[in-house]
């Protein structure tokens, strides 16, 4: 929290040498003007977009991940190739161009097929971001459940497990505990990436930010504000997990 | 019991890539019988086993269990001719409690009830001696304790049979005692055994018979009086000498 006021200071103190103009001009977002309380209002009511984006797509990414990566430990060759052609071919595509084709090119083929349905960016938003994501929640789900040493599915299935019971009982509880820190990455990562659903127009944090800054011109201002905002957002997800990661036991050491 | 036998092996033949781990493997347990297998590291005495309850697949030959063929694709572990089976390194579930670990199969695999499951886990605790550890997680327990929680885990199952994979081997030598102890009680009261280890005092003790293998055959089978006393072959000779007289 130190830091945080130090660099706030650097900034108002340091301000004028660093501003194209000259000068701060912090009127913008003074939540003292009507004017500037109005912005202010505006640009966090993007809050409520990022959030609950990235939120549903997070979930998305760790249950489609999931799916993705339990074919890549069975012993059939088919399942395994199914895992390797999704994680190479999702991961290789960049965000960007993946939420163009979601967005633009998706419904002229659910069209072609029948379907009439309109993807709004939102939803748009939220398949690119699940997606994107879920080869990397794959892998990580993969080393995880890959760490548990083979002798606990084989005393499970000596006990009479079956797969699944093996899967629920005995490995995914030990492999969570292990997958939690990485698989909060990945979520940090989706905050941040929602950013890319503003250019396809989903009034979020930063497609808010974008709308100020062409009526009012003061983009360093208003910059500087959002990425405060990302900051907390980001600071609050590591605090959540960090208080996870105590409950479940991932910050002591593996003793198996 | 409608057959004589727990286990009938025909011709078993596995290979690991190019290295044949078992050969044309032979050998008939009966109902209540004690067999204690030992050998060389790399002799296959371990696959065999795994071979046994179905953990391993094998190239060629035949398995029954109580007559019925053994199938390694299988799905579920669960029969009425249940088999047990103790590792090396316990393999306990680290994350689950001591008679959470003891409850789980009864209760998922075999449906019983949290009660009646707890009952039957803390009536097991006593009889390997540990009654006061319920409640701790595995890694809290010495070595001796923790095998002998993993074979109060395989009884839960009411196995008909037992397998035990070098359940010492891995222990500190002030411990092997308490595991052998709780080993020799279950052998008295008439479970069907097989055994690899290395321990010989123990074989002597329960063994109805001793098993010898070396690169993946059975070299030489006999009595623990006769085995001890006139190995027949140059081999076994020779191995006893070494495990005997270190």
């Amino acid at each position: 929290m130190f830091r945080i006021l130090i660099l706030f200071f650097i900034f108002f103190t340091l301000g004028s040498c660093s501003s194209p103009e000259g000068t701060w001009g912090w009127y913008v977002i003074d939540p003292s003007t009507k004017a500037g309380w109005t912005n202010i209002k505006f640009l966090i009511g993007g809050f409520y977009s990022t959030i609950l984006l990235s939120i549903i797509a997070a979930f998305l990414s760790i249950f489609i991940g999931l799916v993705v990566a339990l074919p890549a430990m069975s012993d059939n060759k088919l399942l395994k190739l199914f895992n390797r052609v999704y994680v190479e071919f999702i991961r290789s595509i960049p965000l960007l161009p993946m939420l163009f084709w979601v967005f633009y090119g998706l419904p002229v083929i659910l069209k072609s097929m029948g379907i009439d349905a309109n993807i709004d960016a939102f939803w748009g938003a939220i398949i690119t971001l699940a997606i994107s994501d879920s080869a990397f929640t794959a892998e990580i789900y993969r080393a995880g459940i890959q760490s548990i040493s083979k002798g606990q599915t084989e005393a499970a299935k000596t006990i009479g497990l079956n797969y699944y019971q093996t899967m629920r009982y005995v490995i995914m509880p030990q492999a969570l505990r292990r997958i939690l820190p990485p698989l909060a990455n990945q979520f940090i990562y989706i905050v941040k990436m929602s950013a890319f659903a503003s250019v396809i127009g989903m009034q979020e944090l930063t497609r808010r930010a974008n709308e100020i800054v062409v009526t009012e011109y003061r983009p360093l201002e208003i910059y500087t504000l959002l990425i405060f905002e990302y900051l907390i957002l980001v600071l609050l997800i590591s605090f959540g997990v960090r208080y996870l990661e105590k409950k479940l036991g991932s910050n002591e050491s593996a003793n198996s | 019991m409608k057959n004589t036998f727990a286990v009938e092996i025909q011709g078993l033949t596995k290979s690991f890539k190019d290295f044949k781990a078992l050969n044309t493997i032979d050998l008939n347990i009966k109902h209540g019988e004690k067999v204690v297998i030992c050998g060389p590291s790399g002799s296959g005495k371990s696959t065999l086993i795994r071979c046994i309850n179905g953990l391993e697949d094998f190239d060629e030959g035949k398995i029954s269990i109580s007559g019925n063929p053994q199938n390694p694709t299988k799905e579920s572990f669960v029969s009425d001719f249940h088999i047990g089976m103790v590792f090396q390194q316990f393999n306990l579930f680290p994350h689950l409690s001591v008679i959470e670990n003891l409850k789980l199969g009864p209760m998922k695999a075999l449906g019983l009830s949290e009660k009646d499951a707890e009952t039957r886990a803390r009536k097991l605790l006593e009889r390997v001696k540990i009654p006061e550890q319920a409640l701790k997680k595995p890694n809290q327990l010495s070595g001796g304790q923790q095998q002998r929680v993993a074979i109060a885990r395989a009884l839960c199952m009411e196995p008909k049979l037992m397998l035990f994979d070098e359940p010492t081997s891995a222990l500190d030598p002030e411990m092997i005692s308490e595991v052998l102890e709780v080993i020799v009680d279950l052998a008295r009261e008439g479970m069907t055994m097989v055994v690899v280890t290395h321990e010989m005092g123990f074989a002597k003790k329960v063994a109805d018979r001793i098993i010898f293998m070396d690169g993946g055959s059975i070299v030489e089978q006999n009595s623990p009086g006769m085995f001890f006393k006139k190995p027949q072959t140059a081999r076994c000779k020779k191995f006893l000498k070494q495990i005997l007289h270190h």
